[in-house]
């Protein structure tokens, strides 16, 4: 028997204690968050995202930020509003 | 609400994890069923080989050597040498192996973008300094090429990184439309003897006889032939025409590998490295007309002022009053026969190095990723 090791993060690193955000049973009158990942076109598809869920879901204020650069993280700014401010976010890349 | 600061935070290495096969052959397909290879049997990385190749670097087990900042991802040196084992690394290549993933996680690299897109580019290294020569990293005919060791398994390194700590899986988190086989390894050392200039580590700041990596973020080379000239502006015309071919242009960077024959008339015309960078950057240009006739110029481009200082740096009276709409990207004006609109920004986005066999006219163009900006070239030295 040999044992061959594992390459991959599964057992040795990575983010610790992140767990899902509780999901809400419905949408109306909740502040959504957008996130365009920095692609030309990201926002008009998240603009299209919110007239539906306006029309279907009833949502409440809307919160937008871009990142300036798909290979880029969110800014910790940008993260800390939407955590505080929305109940759920919606993130989209447009190319 | 408070953050979750404990994602910047990482569970301590513990005990190794791993699978317990029978034979070597077992081993292999074992990795190949849990999708850790890149489509190539691997070599089983036992904790002995694992052991060995850590030994061999400068680093502690659990040093970081790249951090991804957008998915918070760490690679430490023993997750880098189990890669490095199944690549099919000696020990003495993990201080280039080392160096090369510091390069590629260095946060002006943006690794994100270039590991995800769907331009699909291979992670170039170029090898300096002695280290080359001690591992026999090949730099002269067929560099791109089969044949070479530390070439072949230095660059596999890191796609297996990429897939199996990134996960950067084709068609998941990789989507690249179509890739390119340098996105198995692409690792080449430049040919210092042949070439007319300063070895590239020492133009890009790394002390004299000392040995670094240069990274970059390709798309596939294309070959530039000339045989029938020995006058710099002819040979050198025959790149400027492949920089600025419609399909790749773009404000981003490139590399060219001088073959020594074309690196040889380059020195006996006594032409500099900023000289020919200057030449390349003047001439490798298409009109704007020409861009807009090949929908290169989109409508979100007239948004961008980046984007807009790009198309109009070089045109007749400068940027034009008013600014053009989003609407006029498709609509090529008279006026934009006249506006040349260079590939990159200056001449220093164009890396030059040598490499190749003593014969042929066959240099190489390698574009940078993406339509856009692409990302820096990075240097690092590797550790002694």
């Amino acid at each position: 028997m040999t044992r061959i090791l594992d390459p991959t993060l599964a057992d040795a690193a990575g983010p610790a204690a992140l767990r899902r955000a509780p999901r809400p049973r419905a949408l109306r009158g909740l502040t959504v968050g957008l996130l365009a990942n920095g692609k030309s076109n990201g926002m008009a598809l998240l603009d299209g995202i919110v007239e539906r869920l306006r029309e279907r879901h009833g949502i409440g204020e809307v919160v937008r930020a871009a990142k300036t650069n798909a290979s880029a993280p969110v800014s910790d700014e940008d993260t800390e509003r939407l955590a505080k401010r929305c109940a759920v976010v919606v993130t989209a890349i447009g190319d | 609400m408070t953050l979750p600061t404990a994602a910047r935070q990482y569970r301590a290495v513990g005990q190794r994890s791993g699978i317990d096969v029978g034979d070597p052959w077992e081993a292999i397909e074992a990795c190949y069923a849990r999708g850790w290879t890149d489509g190539l049997p691997v070599v089983p990385p036992t904790d002995a080989l694992v052991d060995r190749m850590l030994a061999a670097g400068p680093w502690a087990t659990g040093d970081v050597l790249l951090h991804e900042p957008v998915r918070d991802r760490a690679v430490t040196a023993e997750k880098a040498a189990i890669n490095a084992v199944m690549a099919g690394c000696r020990p003495e290549y993990f201080a280039v192996v080392g160096a090369a993933l510091q390069a590629i996680g260095d946060p002006a690299f943006m690794l994100h973008g270039p590991a995800t897109s769907t331009g699909g580019s291979a992670l170039m290294v170029i090898v300096n300094g002695p280290i080359a020569g001690r591992l026999d990293l090949n730099a002269g005919a067929n560099l791109f090429g089969p044949g070479a060791r530390a070439n072949a398994t230095i660059g596999r390194t890191l796609r297996l990184v990429l897939l199996n700590c990134l996960d950067c899986r084709p068609g998941v988190l990789d989507k690249s439309t179509q890739g390119w086989p340098g996105k198995y390894s692409l690792c080449f050392a430049e040919d210092e003897a042949q070439s007319p200039w300063e070895p590239l580590s020492v133009s890009r700041g790394v002390p004299v006889g000392r040995s670094a990596v240069t990274v970059y973020a390709a798309e596939s080379g294309h070959n530039v032939l000339s045989h029938g000239t020995g006058d710099p502006e002819r040979l050198l015309a025959c790149f400027a025409d492949a920089l600025a071919g419609l399909g790749s242009l773009s404000p981003g960077r490139s590399v060219v590998v001088f073959a020594p024959e074309h690196a040889q008339h380059l020195r006996r015309a006594g032409w500099t490295r900023p000289r020919v960078q200057q030449w390349l950057y003047d001439h490798a240009w298409r009109s704007l007309a020409d861009l807009k006739r090949g929908g290169k110029v989109e409508p979100a481009f007239y948004t961008n002022p980046d984007l807009v200082d790009w198309l109009y740096r070089d045109a007749p009276g400068g940027r034009p009053e008013p600014p053009p709409a989003p609407e006029d990207a498709d609509r090529a004006a008279p006026a934009d026969e006249a506006v040349r609109v260079h590939r990159g920004l200056g001449p220093q986005d164009i890396l030059l190095t040598v490499g190749g066999g003593a014969a042929g006219g066959h240099s190489a163009f390698f574009p940078s990723w993406s339509r856009g900006r692409s990302v820096p070239f990075v240097t690092k030295e590797v550790p002694a």
